[in-house]
Protein backbone atom coordinates (compact mmCIF):
# COMPACT_ATOMS: atom_id res chain seq x y z
CA UNK A 1 0.00 0.00 0.00
CA UNK A 2 1.40 3.37 -0.93
CA UNK A 3 1.88 6.03 1.73
CA UNK A 4 -0.32 9.12 1.93
CA UNK A 5 1.47 12.44 2.23
CA UNK A 6 -0.19 15.65 3.39
CA UNK A 7 1.21 18.81 1.84
CA UNK A 8 0.37 22.04 3.69
CA UNK A 9 1.58 24.80 1.40
CA UNK A 10 -0.04 28.06 0.28
CA UNK A 11 1.83 28.56 -3.01
CA UNK A 12 -0.13 26.71 -5.72
CA UNK A 13 2.95 26.38 -7.95
CA UNK A 14 4.97 24.74 -5.19
CA UNK A 15 2.03 22.45 -4.35
CA UNK A 16 1.85 21.46 -7.98
CA UNK A 17 5.54 20.62 -8.13
CA UNK A 18 5.35 18.67 -4.86
CA UNK A 19 2.27 16.79 -6.03
CA UNK A 20 3.79 15.71 -9.32
CA UNK A 21 7.15 14.71 -7.88
CA UNK A 22 5.61 12.81 -4.96
CA UNK A 23 2.94 11.19 -7.14
CA UNK A 24 5.65 10.07 -9.57
CA UNK A 25 7.17 8.10 -6.69
CA UNK A 26 3.82 6.41 -6.06
CA UNK A 27 2.75 8.41 -3.01
CA UNK A 28 -0.85 9.51 -2.57
CA UNK A 29 -0.91 13.28 -2.03
CA UNK A 30 -3.42 15.35 -0.05
CA UNK A 31 -3.04 19.11 -0.49
CA UNK A 32 -4.01 21.85 1.95
CA UNK A 33 -3.68 25.49 0.94
CA UNK A 34 -3.48 26.87 4.50
CA UNK A 35 -2.87 25.98 8.10
CA UNK A 36 -6.50 25.63 9.22
CA UNK A 37 -7.28 23.33 6.29
CA UNK A 38 -4.05 21.44 7.00
CA UNK A 39 -5.09 20.67 10.57
CA UNK A 40 -8.47 19.41 9.37
CA UNK A 41 -6.97 17.34 6.56
CA UNK A 42 -4.45 15.82 8.95
CA UNK A 43 -7.32 14.57 11.12
CA UNK A 44 -9.51 13.50 8.24
CA UNK A 45 -7.04 11.73 5.96
CA UNK A 46 -4.69 10.36 8.63
CA UNK A 47 -1.65 10.72 6.36
CA UNK A 48 1.55 8.75 6.90
CA UNK A 49 3.65 11.91 6.69
CA UNK A 50 3.09 15.67 6.58
CA UNK A 51 5.10 18.28 4.70
CA UNK A 52 4.39 21.69 6.28
CA UNK A 53 5.49 25.06 4.94
CA UNK A 54 6.61 27.42 7.72
CA UNK A 55 5.41 30.60 5.99
CA UNK A 56 1.67 29.97 5.79
CA UNK A 57 -0.69 32.92 5.26
CA UNK A 58 -3.25 32.27 7.99
CA UNK A 59 -1.08 31.11 10.84
CA UNK A 60 2.40 29.89 11.48
CA UNK A 61 3.30 26.39 10.38
CA UNK A 62 4.37 25.90 14.01
CA UNK A 63 0.70 25.79 15.04
CA UNK A 64 0.03 23.02 12.56
CA UNK A 65 2.99 21.03 13.87
CA UNK A 66 1.97 21.43 17.53
CA UNK A 67 -1.61 20.60 16.67
CA UNK A 68 -0.66 17.41 14.83
CA UNK A 69 1.75 16.43 17.61
CA UNK A 70 -1.10 16.56 20.11
CA UNK A 71 -2.59 13.41 18.64
CA UNK A 72 -0.19 11.85 16.16
CA UNK A 73 3.45 10.79 15.93
CA UNK A 74 3.35 10.96 12.12
CA UNK A 75 6.66 12.23 10.67
CA UNK A 76 6.59 15.95 9.83
CA UNK A 77 9.01 17.61 7.43
CA UNK A 78 9.03 21.42 7.38
CA UNK A 79 9.73 23.54 4.34
CA UNK A 80 11.57 26.69 5.31
CA UNK A 81 13.00 29.69 3.52
CA UNK A 82 16.41 31.02 4.44
CA UNK A 83 14.85 33.86 6.45
CA UNK A 84 13.02 31.39 8.69
CA UNK A 85 16.24 30.25 10.38
CA UNK A 86 14.87 30.70 13.88
CA UNK A 87 11.38 29.31 13.29
CA UNK A 88 12.93 26.26 11.66
CA UNK A 89 14.66 25.40 14.93
CA UNK A 90 11.46 26.13 16.87
CA UNK A 91 9.60 23.81 14.50
CA UNK A 92 12.10 21.01 15.09
CA UNK A 93 11.97 21.55 18.84
CA UNK A 94 8.14 21.52 18.65
CA UNK A 95 8.08 18.07 17.14
CA UNK A 96 8.92 18.35 13.45
CA UNK A 97 11.28 15.57 12.43
CA UNK A 98 13.26 17.18 9.67
CA UNK A 99 13.46 20.22 7.45
CA UNK A 100 14.35 21.19 3.94
CA UNK A 101 15.29 24.68 2.84
CA UNK A 102 13.71 26.32 -0.21
CA UNK A 103 14.72 26.18 -2.97
CA UNK A 104 15.41 22.46 -2.95
CA UNK A 105 15.94 19.75 -5.52
CA UNK A 106 13.52 16.88 -5.72
CA UNK A 107 16.24 14.35 -4.91
CA UNK A 108 16.84 15.97 -1.56
CA UNK A 109 13.13 16.09 -0.79
CA UNK A 110 12.49 12.46 -1.69
CA UNK A 111 15.48 11.34 0.35
CA UNK A 112 14.08 13.15 3.41
CA UNK A 113 10.62 11.67 2.81
CA UNK A 114 11.99 8.13 2.44
CA UNK A 115 14.06 8.37 5.61
CA UNK A 116 11.13 9.78 7.60
CA UNK A 117 8.68 7.16 6.35
CA UNK A 118 11.10 4.32 6.99
CA UNK A 119 11.53 5.68 10.47
CA UNK A 120 7.81 5.63 11.13
CA UNK A 121 7.36 2.06 9.97
CA UNK A 122 10.63 0.54 11.23
CA UNK A 123 12.03 2.69 14.00
CA UNK A 124 15.73 1.99 14.66
CA UNK A 125 16.11 -0.66 17.29
CA UNK A 126 18.50 1.49 19.26
CA UNK A 127 20.51 -1.62 20.00
CA UNK A 128 22.90 -1.72 17.08
CA UNK A 129 24.38 0.63 14.55
CA UNK A 130 26.69 0.07 11.61
CA UNK A 131 28.80 2.92 10.30
CA UNK A 132 30.79 1.46 7.44
CA UNK A 133 33.34 -0.90 8.96
CA UNK A 134 32.38 0.12 12.49
CA UNK A 135 29.72 -1.79 14.42
CA UNK A 136 28.30 -0.29 17.55
CA UNK A 137 26.33 -2.26 20.10
CA UNK A 138 24.60 0.10 22.51
CA UNK A 139 23.38 -2.58 24.92
CA UNK A 140 26.83 -4.03 25.44
CA UNK A 141 28.36 -0.57 25.06
CA UNK A 142 30.90 -1.80 22.57
CA UNK A 143 32.22 -0.41 19.32
CA UNK A 144 34.27 -2.56 16.97
CA UNK A 145 35.98 -1.56 13.76
CA UNK A 146 36.99 -4.61 11.74
CA UNK A 147 36.88 -6.57 14.94
CA UNK A 148 39.12 -4.14 16.85
CA UNK A 149 37.58 -2.44 19.88
CA UNK A 150 37.22 1.35 19.83
CA UNK A 151 36.89 2.88 23.24
CA UNK A 152 33.97 5.30 23.60
CA UNK A 153 33.18 7.11 26.86
CA UNK A 154 29.75 6.89 28.50
CA UNK A 155 28.78 10.33 27.19
CA UNK A 156 30.02 9.51 23.71
CA UNK A 157 27.83 6.39 23.71
CA UNK A 158 24.86 8.36 24.96
CA UNK A 159 25.31 11.07 22.33
CA UNK A 160 25.72 8.55 19.55
CA UNK A 161 22.65 6.62 20.74
CA UNK A 162 20.65 9.82 20.72
CA UNK A 163 21.61 10.52 17.12
CA UNK A 164 21.09 6.89 16.15
CA UNK A 165 17.54 6.98 17.48
CA UNK A 166 16.84 9.59 14.78
CA UNK A 167 19.04 7.95 12.17
CA UNK A 168 19.12 9.99 8.98
CA UNK A 169 17.21 12.86 10.55
CA UNK A 170 18.37 16.09 12.10
CA UNK A 171 18.55 16.38 15.90
CA UNK A 172 18.77 19.91 17.31
CA UNK A 173 21.42 21.13 19.74
CA UNK A 174 18.76 21.58 22.37
CA UNK A 175 17.41 18.05 22.02
CA UNK A 176 20.87 16.53 22.22
CA UNK A 177 21.97 18.60 25.21
CA UNK A 178 18.74 17.89 27.02
CA UNK A 179 18.88 14.16 26.44
CA UNK A 180 22.58 13.66 27.05
CA UNK A 181 23.46 16.22 29.72
CA UNK A 182 20.03 17.16 31.08
CA UNK A 183 17.68 20.14 30.96
CA UNK A 184 20.01 22.47 32.87
CA UNK A 185 22.63 22.22 30.13
CA UNK A 186 20.61 23.13 27.04
CA UNK A 187 22.65 26.31 26.53
CA UNK A 188 26.03 24.57 26.64
CA UNK A 189 26.49 24.09 22.91
CA UNK A 190 30.26 23.84 23.35
CA UNK A 191 29.79 20.42 25.01
CA UNK A 192 28.47 19.23 21.66
CA UNK A 193 31.34 20.77 19.72
CA UNK A 194 33.86 19.00 21.92
CA UNK A 195 32.11 15.62 22.02
CA UNK A 196 31.20 15.54 18.34
CA UNK A 197 34.85 16.13 17.53
CA UNK A 198 35.83 13.23 19.81
CA UNK A 199 33.27 10.97 18.15
CA UNK A 200 34.44 11.94 14.68
CA UNK A 201 38.06 11.36 15.59
CA UNK A 202 37.14 7.87 16.73
CA UNK A 203 34.57 6.87 14.10
CA UNK A 204 35.20 8.80 10.90
CA UNK A 205 37.75 7.61 8.32
CA UNK A 206 38.42 11.30 7.50
CA UNK A 207 37.32 13.49 10.44
CA UNK A 208 37.84 16.67 8.38
CA UNK A 209 35.17 15.56 5.92
CA UNK A 210 32.90 13.39 8.04
CA UNK A 211 30.62 10.95 6.30
CA UNK A 212 28.42 9.81 9.17
CA UNK A 213 28.33 12.57 11.75
CA UNK A 214 27.19 15.56 9.74
CA UNK A 215 26.84 19.13 10.99
CA UNK A 216 23.68 21.09 10.28
CA UNK A 217 25.07 24.56 10.88
CA UNK A 218 23.13 26.53 13.46
CA UNK A 219 20.62 23.70 13.89
CA UNK A 220 22.19 20.47 15.11
CA UNK A 221 23.58 17.21 13.80
CA UNK A 222 22.50 14.38 11.55
CA UNK A 223 23.75 10.81 11.72
CA UNK A 224 23.83 9.25 8.27
CA UNK A 225 24.64 5.57 8.11
CA UNK A 226 24.42 4.95 4.38
CA UNK A 227 26.19 6.54 1.44
CA UNK B 1 17.98 83.81 19.53
CA UNK B 2 16.31 85.94 16.85
CA UNK B 3 14.59 88.03 19.54
CA UNK B 4 17.92 88.82 21.21
CA UNK B 5 19.22 90.04 17.86
CA UNK B 6 16.05 92.08 17.34
CA UNK B 7 16.51 93.83 20.71
CA UNK B 8 20.22 94.31 20.01
CA UNK B 9 19.51 95.82 16.59
CA UNK B 10 17.05 98.28 18.12
CA UNK B 11 19.57 99.32 20.76
CA UNK B 12 22.29 99.72 18.14
CA UNK B 13 20.08 101.84 15.82
CA UNK B 14 18.96 103.99 18.73
CA UNK B 15 22.54 104.55 19.83
CA UNK B 16 23.57 105.42 16.26
CA UNK B 17 20.56 107.70 15.86
CA UNK B 18 21.29 109.52 19.10
CA UNK B 19 24.97 109.92 18.17
CA UNK B 20 24.26 111.20 14.67
CA UNK B 21 20.92 112.82 15.46
CA UNK B 22 22.35 116.29 15.15
CA UNK B 23 23.50 115.76 11.58
CA UNK B 24 20.88 113.58 9.92
CA UNK B 25 17.23 114.03 9.28
CA UNK B 26 14.46 112.23 11.12
CA UNK B 27 13.43 110.28 8.01
CA UNK B 28 16.97 108.88 7.61
CA UNK B 29 16.90 107.69 11.19
CA UNK B 30 13.68 105.88 10.29
CA UNK B 31 15.55 104.31 7.35
CA UNK B 32 18.33 103.12 9.68
CA UNK B 33 15.64 101.35 11.74
CA UNK B 34 14.14 99.91 8.54
CA UNK B 35 17.56 98.58 7.48
CA UNK B 36 17.80 96.79 10.85
CA UNK B 37 14.37 95.23 10.34
CA UNK B 38 15.34 94.05 6.85
CA UNK B 39 18.56 92.49 8.17
CA UNK B 40 16.64 90.73 10.93
CA UNK B 41 14.12 89.52 8.34
CA UNK B 42 16.90 88.09 6.17
CA UNK B 43 18.41 86.19 9.04
CA UNK B 44 15.48 85.19 11.23
CA UNK B 45 11.81 84.30 10.95
CA UNK B 46 8.59 86.20 11.25
CA UNK B 47 8.50 86.50 15.07
CA UNK B 48 11.80 88.37 15.45
CA UNK B 49 10.77 90.65 12.54
CA UNK B 50 7.59 91.66 14.28
CA UNK B 51 9.49 92.12 17.54
CA UNK B 52 12.17 94.22 15.82
CA UNK B 53 9.52 96.39 14.10
CA UNK B 54 7.63 97.04 17.34
CA UNK B 55 10.82 97.76 19.31
CA UNK B 56 12.21 99.99 16.57
CA UNK B 57 9.04 102.02 16.27
CA UNK B 58 8.79 102.34 20.03
CA UNK B 59 12.41 103.47 20.28
CA UNK B 60 12.09 105.75 17.25
CA UNK B 61 8.99 107.27 18.72
CA UNK B 62 10.43 107.62 22.21
CA UNK B 63 13.85 109.05 21.32
CA UNK B 64 13.35 110.91 18.05
CA UNK B 65 9.73 111.81 17.33
CA UNK B 66 8.47 114.88 19.13
CA UNK B 67 7.26 115.08 21.80
CA UNK B 68 10.52 113.41 22.87
CA UNK B 69 10.59 111.04 25.82
CA UNK B 70 7.02 109.82 25.30
CA UNK B 71 5.28 107.12 23.26
CA UNK B 72 2.66 109.64 22.28
CA UNK B 73 2.13 109.93 18.52
CA UNK B 74 1.17 113.36 17.21
CA UNK B 75 1.19 112.75 13.54
CA UNK B 76 -0.61 109.91 11.76
CA UNK B 77 2.49 109.94 9.46
CA UNK B 78 4.45 108.08 12.13
CA UNK B 79 1.78 105.44 12.39
CA UNK B 80 2.25 104.93 8.65
CA UNK B 81 6.04 104.68 9.12
CA UNK B 82 5.45 101.94 11.68
CA UNK B 83 3.07 100.02 9.39
CA UNK B 84 5.46 100.33 6.43
CA UNK B 85 8.35 99.06 8.54
CA UNK B 86 6.31 96.07 9.68
CA UNK B 87 5.14 95.37 6.12
CA UNK B 88 8.66 95.56 4.64
CA UNK B 89 9.97 93.32 7.41
CA UNK B 90 7.24 90.73 6.86
CA UNK B 91 7.65 90.73 3.08
CA UNK B 92 11.41 90.31 3.29
CA UNK B 93 11.10 87.56 5.86
CA UNK B 94 8.54 85.79 3.67
CA UNK B 95 10.79 86.05 0.61
CA UNK B 96 13.76 84.78 2.56
CA UNK B 97 11.76 81.82 3.80
CA UNK B 98 10.67 80.94 0.27
CA UNK B 99 14.21 81.13 -1.08
CA UNK B 100 15.53 79.10 1.81
CA UNK B 101 12.83 76.43 1.39
CA UNK B 102 13.59 76.22 -2.31
CA UNK B 103 17.31 75.78 -1.67
CA UNK B 104 16.58 73.06 0.85
CA UNK B 105 14.23 71.32 -1.55
CA UNK B 106 16.92 71.43 -4.19
CA UNK B 107 19.48 69.91 -1.84
CA UNK B 108 17.00 67.16 -0.98
CA UNK B 109 16.32 66.56 -4.64
CA UNK B 110 20.04 66.25 -5.28
CA UNK B 111 20.34 63.74 -2.46
CA UNK B 112 17.34 61.82 -3.77
CA UNK B 113 18.85 61.81 -7.23
CA UNK B 114 22.09 60.40 -5.82
CA UNK B 115 20.23 57.68 -3.90
CA UNK B 116 18.21 57.00 -7.02
CA UNK B 117 21.38 56.80 -9.10
CA UNK B 118 22.91 54.25 -6.71
CA UNK B 119 19.67 52.29 -6.62
CA UNK B 120 19.48 52.32 -10.39
CA UNK B 121 23.05 51.11 -10.66
CA UNK B 122 22.20 48.30 -8.24
CA UNK B 123 19.03 47.47 -10.15
CA UNK B 124 20.85 47.54 -13.47
CA UNK B 125 23.49 45.24 -12.08
CA UNK B 126 20.97 42.88 -10.51
CA UNK B 127 18.77 42.78 -13.56
CA UNK B 128 21.81 42.11 -15.72
CA UNK B 129 22.69 39.20 -13.46
CA UNK B 130 19.08 38.01 -13.65
CA UNK B 131 18.55 38.48 -17.34
CA UNK B 132 20.99 35.88 -18.62
CA UNK B 133 19.82 33.01 -16.45
CA UNK B 134 16.18 33.95 -17.02
CA UNK B 135 16.74 33.95 -20.79
CA UNK B 136 18.30 30.50 -20.53
CA UNK B 137 15.45 29.25 -18.36
CA UNK B 138 12.77 30.69 -20.64
CA UNK B 139 14.43 29.36 -23.78
CA UNK B 140 15.15 25.89 -22.43
CA UNK B 141 11.76 25.52 -20.78
CA UNK B 142 9.86 26.63 -23.89
CA UNK B 143 11.93 24.20 -25.98
CA UNK B 144 11.00 21.41 -23.60
CA UNK B 145 7.33 22.43 -23.48
CA UNK B 146 6.83 22.96 -27.21
CA UNK B 147 9.36 20.68 -28.87
CA UNK B 148 10.03 18.20 -26.11
CA UNK B 149 8.77 15.11 -27.92
CA UNK B 150 11.07 15.70 -30.89
CA UNK B 151 14.18 15.81 -28.74
CA UNK B 152 16.29 12.87 -27.69
CA UNK B 153 16.34 11.89 -24.04
CA UNK B 154 19.89 13.22 -23.70
CA UNK B 155 18.97 16.64 -25.03
CA UNK B 156 15.91 16.83 -22.82
CA UNK B 157 17.99 15.99 -19.79
CA UNK B 158 20.60 18.60 -20.73
CA UNK B 159 17.95 21.31 -21.10
CA UNK B 160 16.34 20.37 -17.80
CA UNK B 161 19.73 20.39 -16.12
CA UNK B 162 20.54 23.88 -17.39
CA UNK B 163 17.13 25.14 -16.24
CA UNK B 164 17.86 23.69 -12.83
CA UNK B 165 21.31 25.24 -12.59
CA UNK B 166 20.29 28.67 -13.85
CA UNK B 167 17.23 28.78 -11.61
CA UNK B 168 19.44 27.90 -8.66
CA UNK B 169 21.72 30.83 -9.54
CA UNK B 170 18.77 33.21 -9.76
CA UNK B 171 17.47 32.05 -6.45
CA UNK B 172 20.91 32.48 -4.88
CA UNK B 173 21.13 36.00 -6.23
CA UNK B 174 17.73 36.87 -4.83
CA UNK B 175 18.79 35.46 -1.47
CA UNK B 176 21.93 37.56 -1.56
CA UNK B 177 20.10 40.76 -2.40
CA UNK B 178 17.72 40.08 0.46
CA UNK B 179 20.57 39.26 2.79
CA UNK B 180 22.52 42.40 1.84
CA UNK B 181 19.43 44.54 2.40
CA UNK B 182 18.88 43.00 5.81
CA UNK B 183 22.53 43.43 6.76
CA UNK B 184 22.56 47.06 5.67
CA UNK B 185 19.34 47.94 7.44
CA UNK B 186 20.63 46.37 10.65
CA UNK B 187 17.76 43.88 10.66
CA UNK B 188 20.13 41.00 11.38
CA UNK B 189 20.86 40.20 14.98
CA UNK B 190 23.74 37.88 15.68
CA UNK B 191 22.75 34.63 17.35
CA UNK B 192 26.14 33.93 18.85
CA UNK B 193 27.00 30.54 20.22
CA UNK B 194 30.13 28.47 20.58
CA UNK B 195 31.00 27.16 17.15
CA UNK B 196 33.70 25.12 15.56
CA UNK B 197 35.24 26.32 12.33
CA UNK B 198 35.92 22.68 11.42
CA UNK B 199 32.20 21.91 11.57
CA UNK B 200 31.29 25.07 9.66
CA UNK B 201 33.83 24.13 6.98
CA UNK B 202 32.54 20.56 6.82
CA UNK B 203 28.95 21.71 6.38
CA UNK B 204 29.79 24.29 3.73
CA UNK B 205 31.92 21.85 1.75
CA UNK B 206 29.02 19.41 1.72
CA UNK B 207 26.56 22.13 0.70
CA UNK B 208 28.82 23.32 -2.13
CA UNK B 209 29.97 19.88 -3.25
CA UNK B 210 28.55 20.23 -6.75
CA UNK B 211 29.70 23.81 -7.18
CA UNK B 212 33.26 22.96 -6.14
CA UNK B 213 33.44 19.68 -8.05
CA UNK B 214 35.28 21.41 -10.91
CA UNK B 215 38.11 22.52 -8.63
CA UNK B 216 40.66 20.79 -6.44
CA UNK B 217 39.75 21.73 -2.90
CA UNK B 218 42.36 21.13 -0.23
CA UNK B 219 41.37 21.42 3.43
CA UNK B 220 44.12 22.34 5.84
CA UNK B 221 42.58 22.73 9.30
CA UNK B 222 44.80 22.05 12.30
CA UNK B 223 43.61 19.75 15.07
CA UNK B 224 42.24 21.44 18.17
CA UNK B 225 41.45 24.87 16.78
CA UNK B 226 39.82 26.98 19.50
CA UNK B 227 36.06 27.45 19.42
CA UNK B 228 34.67 30.82 18.35
CA UNK B 229 31.60 32.67 19.61
CA UNK B 230 29.82 33.33 16.35
CA UNK B 231 26.57 33.13 14.49
CA UNK B 232 27.51 29.90 12.78
CA UNK B 233 24.94 30.20 9.98
CA UNK B 234 26.34 33.60 9.00
CA UNK B 235 29.97 32.48 9.19
CA UNK B 236 29.00 29.52 7.03
CA UNK B 237 27.74 32.02 4.46
CA UNK B 238 31.05 33.90 4.58
CA UNK B 239 33.04 30.74 3.99
CA UNK B 240 30.58 29.58 1.31
CA UNK B 241 30.74 32.89 -0.55
CA UNK B 242 34.55 32.90 -0.46
CA UNK B 243 34.76 29.34 -1.79
CA UNK B 244 32.13 30.04 -4.41
CA UNK B 245 33.98 33.19 -5.41
CA UNK B 246 37.23 31.25 -5.79
CA UNK B 247 35.53 28.61 -7.95
CA UNK B 248 33.85 31.25 -10.07
CA UNK B 249 36.91 33.36 -10.80
CA UNK B 250 39.50 30.72 -11.46
CA UNK B 251 39.68 28.16 -14.27
CA UNK B 252 38.53 24.57 -13.63
CA UNK B 253 41.00 22.28 -11.86
CA UNK B 254 42.57 25.22 -10.05
CA UNK B 255 43.75 24.37 -6.56
CA UNK B 256 41.69 26.06 -3.83
CA UNK B 257 42.98 25.75 -0.28
CA UNK B 258 40.89 26.27 2.84
CA UNK B 259 43.03 27.02 5.88
CA UNK B 260 42.61 28.25 9.42
CA UNK B 261 44.93 29.11 12.25
CA UNK B 262 44.68 30.70 15.66
CA UNK B 263 47.12 33.56 15.99
CA UNK B 264 47.39 36.72 18.07
CA UNK B 265 43.99 36.42 19.74
CA UNK B 266 42.25 35.80 16.43
CA UNK B 267 41.14 32.87 14.37
CA UNK B 268 42.22 33.54 10.80
CA UNK B 269 40.40 31.60 8.10
CA UNK B 270 41.73 31.72 4.55
CA UNK B 271 40.52 30.68 1.15
CA UNK B 272 43.52 30.69 -1.17
CA UNK B 273 43.32 30.03 -4.85
CA UNK B 274 46.12 29.47 -7.30
CA UNK B 275 44.29 31.16 -10.15
CA UNK B 276 45.31 34.18 -12.23
CA UNK B 277 45.19 36.53 -9.23
CA UNK B 278 43.70 39.96 -8.73
CA UNK B 279 45.09 42.93 -10.66
CA UNK B 280 47.05 45.51 -8.68
CA UNK B 281 44.78 47.90 -6.80
CA UNK B 282 41.84 45.50 -6.84
CA UNK B 283 42.50 43.99 -3.43
CA UNK B 284 40.96 47.00 -1.70
CA UNK B 285 37.86 47.21 -3.83
CA UNK B 286 36.75 43.62 -4.33
CA UNK B 287 34.55 43.84 -1.25
CA UNK B 288 32.49 46.69 -2.72
CA UNK B 289 29.02 45.86 -3.94
CA UNK B 290 28.89 44.81 -7.59
CA UNK B 291 32.49 45.76 -8.12
CA UNK B 292 33.57 44.32 -11.47
CA UNK B 293 30.93 41.63 -11.65
CA UNK B 294 31.84 40.39 -8.20
CA UNK B 295 28.19 40.68 -7.28
CA UNK B 296 27.19 40.79 -3.66
CA UNK B 297 28.97 37.78 -2.25
CA UNK B 298 32.07 39.54 -0.96
CA UNK B 299 30.14 42.60 0.23
CA UNK B 300 27.97 40.25 2.31
CA UNK B 301 31.12 38.59 3.69
CA UNK B 302 32.48 41.95 4.77
CA UNK B 303 29.23 42.99 6.44
CA UNK B 304 28.98 39.69 8.36
CA UNK B 305 32.60 39.67 9.47
CA UNK B 306 32.38 43.28 10.68
CA UNK B 307 29.21 42.44 12.57
CA UNK B 308 31.31 39.88 14.44
CA UNK B 309 33.96 42.48 15.23
CA UNK B 310 36.37 40.82 12.82
CA UNK B 311 38.41 41.83 9.76
CA UNK B 312 38.35 40.62 6.17
CA UNK B 313 40.84 41.30 3.44
CA UNK B 314 42.30 40.05 0.18
CA UNK B 315 45.98 39.49 -0.58
CA UNK B 316 47.86 38.83 -3.76
CA UNK B 317 49.84 35.67 -3.19
CA UNK B 318 53.50 35.80 -4.19
CA UNK B 319 53.84 34.27 -7.61
CA UNK B 320 50.29 33.43 -8.52
CA UNK B 321 46.86 33.46 -6.91
CA UNK B 322 44.79 35.29 -4.36
CA UNK B 323 44.06 34.79 -0.69
CA UNK B 324 40.85 35.93 0.93
CA UNK B 325 41.16 35.93 4.68
CA UNK B 326 38.96 36.81 7.58
CA UNK B 327 39.84 37.04 11.24
CA UNK B 328 37.40 36.47 14.09
CA UNK B 329 38.27 37.60 17.61
CA UNK B 330 38.96 34.74 20.02
CA UNK B 331 37.53 34.69 23.53
CA UNK B 332 38.48 32.74 26.63
CA UNK B 333 37.48 29.15 25.92
CA UNK B 334 34.40 27.85 27.76
CA UNK B 335 34.95 25.40 30.58
CA UNK B 336 34.24 21.76 29.94
CA UNK B 337 33.59 19.40 32.84
CA UNK B 338 35.92 16.43 32.61
CA UNK B 339 34.10 13.17 32.10
CA UNK B 340 34.76 10.58 34.71
CA UNK B 341 35.78 7.65 32.58
CA UNK B 342 34.40 4.42 34.03
CA UNK B 343 37.10 1.85 34.43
Amino acid sequence: MSATILVVEDEPQIRKFLRSSLAAEGYRVVESPNGRRGELDAGMHKPDLAIVDLGLPDFDGLHVIRHIREWSPMPIIVLSARIHERSKIDALDSGADDYITKPFGVGELLARVRVALRHATQPPSGRELALGPTKINFEKRRALRDGVEIHLTAIEFKLLACLAKHLGMVVTHKQLLQQVWGPSHVEHTHYLRVYMKQLRDKLEPDPVRPRYLQTETGVGYRLVAED
Amino acid sequence: MGYVWAAGATALCTAAGLALGAWIELVNIALVYLLAVVLIALRFGRGPVVAASVLNIAAYNFFFVPPLGTFHVDEPQHLLTFLMMLAVGLIVSRLTETVRARAQAQAELALQAETERIRNALLASISHDLRTPLAVITGSASTLAERGERLGAGERAALAQSIYEQARDVSELVNKVLQMTRLESGAIQLERDWGSINEIAEAVLRRLRDRLATHLVMVDLPENLPLVRVDASLVEQVLGNLLDNAARHTPPRTLVRLRAQATGGELVVSVEDFGPGLPEGEVERVFDKFHRGAGLGLAICRAIVRLHGGRIWAERLPGVGTAFRFALPLEAQPSMPAEVVPT
